[in-house]
């Protein structure tokens, strides 16, 4: 797959219109003023503000709002829900995935095709489609009911509304991401390597732990962030499949927010969640910032 | 051989059934008059719904809301980030490195704990519920896309080219637009469709910025899923996520590992 969005890999460097600097340095600021301006309006300013406004509480400087979150049973339920199915759905995301790009690494034809086809499919289907599309075809009485009910299985048990709903959409929507990472990282173990320790002696499981493995450490660790703060800030799956207790994040700041009309308490619930997110991202920054530069 | 071959095919139906089964099941309640609980298939099949959905003013409006919303968003997200993807790729000016890192940067924040901090301000200034209050804050999700893959597209175009056209006396808007723009338009256009596709089915800000006052295609979604009648919310599903999916498959050259891992990543 050619690699098309590849900025910072400076296919042309220092390629340059033939102006003098000055007026080319002005023209690229006005360039992107517009955009780095909107960014600024609209993320940067609002999250300084929203910090900011948690910690003032009645015009003084003050944590009680961070104590009250920390110490309500409630919310660290929440908080620990969010953090346990970003932790487990990236794990068994990461899991099949990894499965599947061994399979497409070792193998060739048709079925593979179909089976690399079948995995990127999720890309297509935004999270609304697929969340709702799951509640019909787990649901009660929904389509894989009546399948397994066809092979004479009658004990199915939706999941639907329990906690195994959201788990299992943020499984589907999260198998192409890891499959394309993993697959461009597997490409790169040669067959040779492959081959010599089979040659050895070595059987299938020692072949994945001792080589494909610690290959594939840093592209498994740059999946499992974006997957993780993908999940822990998600609404629409959790709050279409999901229990109504405990609540994911999203789901809490939005029913504190509509419908406890309830501002400061929710400011908290998302700078508590952009503060996990935060060191998630700054981890995958730096892991891509190392590669890139290891690439060099 | 043989054992593989029945491995893959094993790993190729299961995967057909976990991957397909849900959008299969949606298209199936579309076409479904009749579908009753033990039946495998629909009983009656018919485009009932489709008419009764349509003529309905409460649906036909968030879908022209959806659509009008996603278009302003998306065209001018286009017009302010294509420029700048173009001022990223090929001019140098201070600070280039970390504005475009910081257009990456952005996407580590959840977008749902921005979208509350942005509407407590709204709230404020009285723009939640108002129609532009949504496109500014949709725009938001275009940026990523429009930024990244066509600056991403300008530096891959062999400045050999430009430069020759330079020599032999073109003038530098002639350059761009008979030289660089076409061997761009691709991406621009790839990046048009992700973007496009993204606000249209983002409930997010929808839900947190417009509700109650604009109601958009995927809020009209949420609340048809939770009626009794199954048939509204599939019908709309496959009337608005089929032609979306066409032309998805269409820019999938664009969505690649990378382009994903920063675009769709948080």
């Amino acid at each position: 797959m050619p690699d098309v969005a590849k900025p910072s890999g400076g296919v042309a460097p220092g390629y340059t219109l033939s102006t003098g600097l000055g007026s080319q340095a002005l023209a690229g600021l006005a360039l992107v003023a517009l955009p780095v301006g909107l960014l600024v309006t609209l993320t940067l300013l609002p999250t300084v503000r929203m910090v900011a406004a948690t910690f003032l509480v009645e015009g003084h400087l003050s944590a009680e709002r961070y104590f009250a979150f920390f110490n309500d049973a409630y919310t660290m339920a929440n908080l620990r829900y969010t953090l346990e199915m970003g932790l487990v759905s990236a794990i068994a995301a990461l899991s099949v995935s990894f499965g599947i790009a061994l399979y497409l690494r070792f193998s060739a034809g048709r079925i593979a095709t179909m089976i690399h086809g079948l995995s990127l499919f999720p890309l297509f289907v935004p999270s609304i489609i697929i969340s709702y599309a799951l509640v019909r075809f787990l649901g009660p009485n929904g389509l894989f009911q009546l399948l397994l009910e066809q092979v004479g299985f009658t004990q199915y048990r939706t999941p639907y509304l329990t906690p195994v709903g959201p788990f299992l959409a943020f499984l589907w929507e999260n198998i192409p991401l890891p499959v394309l990472v993993l697959s461009a990282g597997l490409s790169q173990v040669s067959d040779h390597a492959v081959e010599a320790a089979r040659d050895l002696g070595a059987k299938a499981p020692r072949i994945l732990w001792e080589i494909l493995l610690p290959q594939m450490r840093r592209s498994l660790l740059i999946a499992f962030a974006l997957i993780f703060m993908g999940i822990i800030g998600a609404f629409t799956v959790p709050y279409m499949l999901g229990p109504p207790a405990p609540e994911m994040m999203s789901v809490f700041m939005q029913r504190t927010l509509g419908n406890l009309h309830d501002p400061a308490s929710a400011q908290v619930q998302a700078v508590v969640l952009m503060v996990i997110s935060s060191i998630v991202g700054g981890f995958y920054i730096a892991t891509m910032a190392k590669s890139s530069a290891g690439a060099r | 051989m043989k054992r593989t071959y029945f491995g893959g095919l094993i790993l190729l139906v299961s995967m057909g059934l976990a991957m397909l089964g849900p959008i299969i099941t949606v298209i199936l309640w579309a076409f479904a008059v009749k579908w009753r609980y033990p039946h495998l298939l629909p009983t009656e099949w018919g485009m009932k719904y489709w008419f009764a959905m349509l003529g309905r003013e409460t649906v036909i409006t968030p879908i022209l809301t959806s659509l009008a919303l996603t278009s302003i968003a998306t065209t001018t997200a286009a017009l302010i980030c294509w420029p700048a993807a173009y001022a990223f790729a090929r001019l140098k000016f201070p600070g280039r490195q970390l504005l475009l890192f910081s257009f990456i940067a952005a996407q580590a924040v959840p977008k749902f704990a921005l979208f509350v901090s942005i509407a407590v301000i709204f709230l404020k200034l009285g723009l939640v519920g108002n129609f532009w209050g949504v496109v500014v804050v949709q725009m938001l999700s275009a940026v990523l896309f429009m930024i990244w893959i066509p600056t991403a597209a300008f530096r891959g175009i062999p400045p050999a080219l430009e430069e020759a056209a330079f020599d032999l006396g073109a003038s530098r808007l002639r350059v761009f637009l008979f030289i660089t723009l076409p061997q761009a338009m691709p991406a621009l256009a790839a990046s048009y469709v992700l973007a496009f596709v993204s606000i249209l089915f983002e409930v997010d800000s929808a839900l947190l910025i417009g509700a109650p006052t604009v109601t958009t295609m995927p809020l009209l979604l949420m609340s048809l899923s939770a009626q009794v009648i199954v048939q509204e919310a599939a019908v709309l599903c496959v009337l608005i996520w089929v032609p979306c999916f066409v032309l998805l498959l269409l820019s999938r050259r664009f969505m690649t590992a990378r382009g994903i891992a920063q675009g769709f990543g948080a």
